[in-house]
């Protein structure tokens, strides 16, 4: 069994030296923002498992703004690759959580490795891993990718992680009272659509209608629900 | 009433709150989704007129055009 596991987060991070140490590769790793544009692909060994690594293109969100974002929302969409290890950075949590929130929402295996732990330290921070992991409900480790810190168990981590594929993780954001119920309208339309319910997880999906994300709007457009999702979005406004 | 500048206003290392943002819902997304949101600090890097504004926000450092910093709206008042 080959394990697919894709590595995403925020420009900058230290995505492409992660990739390097699992799959012994020699990428080029450059310090600014943009340096990966588009997807390399890996091989890793652990403990007798072979691991598939792909390296994807650093991006803030998931959204369809520009096409090394469609290029990493994509790969997730359409290949869901067994395991997502998001690297995030650890000095910069806040603004680097976007991005696993929309994963989470994505309803990606996502593993988190809070990278650059040495320079979050450095700063004054403490981080609460297993804090973290409760509250976002994933599996969530430090590492620190250029002393090589934490990269053995990172890739137990996704072994086991690659395990529980099946037991789907229900995480969900309240927009408030008034979307949620939007949204949940919606996935009840979106259900009878069997072709769309089947590819894409359906929450996301309503989210993405709501956010009139221009990928997901063609995709609705062809879809034999679409007048019932307008009569939905047409009775909320009234 | 707190004064409220575009970011392009701005000399280089001044520091400014964001107030508000311009845009249609498109670029407000966008973005929010780089760093811009309600009461972000932005410091500016670099901006030589007419090209485009280095800044820095939430950690990472942005080149903006300036027709877009010029949407985003800035105080130079800490409490704003």
């Amino acid at each position: 069994m080959i394990i697919r596991v894709a590595v995403i987060g925020n420009p900058n991070v230290g995505k492409t030296l992660i990739f390097n140490n699992l799959t012994g590769g020699r990428a080029h790793v450059g310090n600014w923002p943009g340096k990966t544009v588009e997807k390399k692909e890996g091989k890793c060994l652990h403990k007798g498992v072979e691991m598939q690594i792909i390296d994807l293109p650093g991006t803030y969100s998931l959204t369809a703004n520009s096409i090394d974002e469609l290029v990493a929302r994509n790969f997730i969409v359409e290949e869901k690759p067994d395991v997502v290890i998001d690297i995030v950075d650890a000095s910069n949590l806040e603004r680097n959580l976007y991005l696993t929130l929309q994963l989470l929402e994505l309803e990606a295996n996502v593993v988190i490795a809070l990278n650059k732990y040495d320079v979050a330290k450095d700063l004054g921070y403490e981080i609460d891993v297993k804090e973290v992991s409760t509250l976002l409900g994933a599996p969530a480790i430090l590492t620190v990718a250029t002393t090589k810190e934490g990269m053995e168990e990172l890739k137990d981590v996704v072994m086991g992680a690659a395990k529980v594929k099946d037991g789907k993780r229900q995480f969900l954001i309240s927009y408030g009272k008034r979307f949620d119920e939007l949204i949940l309208r919606l996935v009840c339309v979106l259900q009878k659509d069997e072709e769309l319910s089947s590819k894409y997880p359906i929450t996301w999906l309503a989210i993405k209608i709501l956010e009139a994300d221009e990928e997901i709007l063609k995709l609705v457009d062809k879809s034999p629900c679409k007048h019932e999702i307008i009569n939905q979005l047409l009775e909320t406004k009234t | 009433m707190v004064a409220k500048i575009p970011l392009t206003m701005l000399s280089e290392n001044e520091e400014a709150v964001i107030v508000k943002v311009n845009g249609g819902m498109g670029l407000t997304r966008r973005l929010s989704e780089m760093g811009f949101t309600y009461g972000a600090k932005v410091k500016v890097l670099h901006s030589s007129p007419p090209g485009p504004i280095l800044v820095v926000v939430r950690g990472s450092r942005i080149a903006l055009g300036r027709g877009v910093a010029m949407k985003i709206m800035v105080s130079l008042e800490a409490d704003a």
